[in-house]
């Protein structure tokens, strides 16, 4: 146990004084002990959360999405979670995960559309089928004009 | 101003032969860049990610108080 400078006292001292001031003295080692256990626990926990998340190795990998995870931890933390920017985003990232979707569509489409009129043009231009031209061209996707 | 079919190839090849290095001096420019700031991360993890934190904890308070 350590002497502390104060516990002897005033250069009289009594037993009881003596007791208490042991004691202090007792008392403050401890929590000066425990401290330091505190502190060597919270390094052997904060080594060990760092092993588990491998944020060495993670931004090793993969250094921009771990700094845009990041960003991302601190815009949550600063509070923009709930906010029409993140509607904004969330609408863009959704528009954009469509996008090739949508793409694909609008090609079928037109693809479609093309063939059609490819098969009316060369139908129309059979003179044995002049008649049915209409028909065909408009059951192939192509729009025909109204007839009154 | 008639333009034959030879004279718009030899534009077309001139401004080919002028536009493409420059493209590709860009691009090599742009890989460079790349590398750099990806070796830089690499080197400065823990700051690079506080960085980061800081500017999305900036943004996220700016856009909240609108």
């Amino acid at each position: 146990m350590t002497n502390y400078p104060g516990a002897s006292g005033n250069g009289n001292p009594s037993s009881r004084e003596q007791g208490s001031d042991a004691g202090f003295g007792q008392r403050v080692d401890q929590i000066g002990s425990e401290a330091q256990q505190l502190w060597s626990d919270a390094r052997g926990a904060v080594g060990d959360l760092g092993q588990t998340l491998d944020l060495r190795g993670r931004v090793e990998r993969n250094p921009y999405g771990m700094i845009a995870a990041a960003i991302g931890v601190g815009y949550v933390l600063g509070g923009g979670l709930f906010t029409p920017l993140t509607a904004r985003i969330l609408k863009l990232g959704v528009r954009l995960a469509a996008l090739p979707l949508v793409k694909d569509e609008l090609l079928g489409m037109a693809e479609t559309a093309f063939q059609g009129y490819q098969t009316g043009r060369s139908v129309m231009g059979s003179p044995a089928r002049e008649g049915s031209a209409s028909a065909d061209a408009s059951a192939a996707g192509t729009p025909r004009p109204p007839s009154y | 101003m008639d333009l034959n079919p030879q004279q718009v190839a030899d534009r077309a090849r001139q401004l080919q032969d002028r536009v493409v290095p420059q493209i590709d001096e860009a691009r090599q420019n742009l890989v460079d860049m790349n590398n750099r700031v990806v070796s830089f991360i690499r080197a400065n993890p823990g700051t690079c990610l506080l960085g980061a934190v800081a500017v999305g904890f900036l943004v996220g308070r700016i856009a909240s108080r609108r």
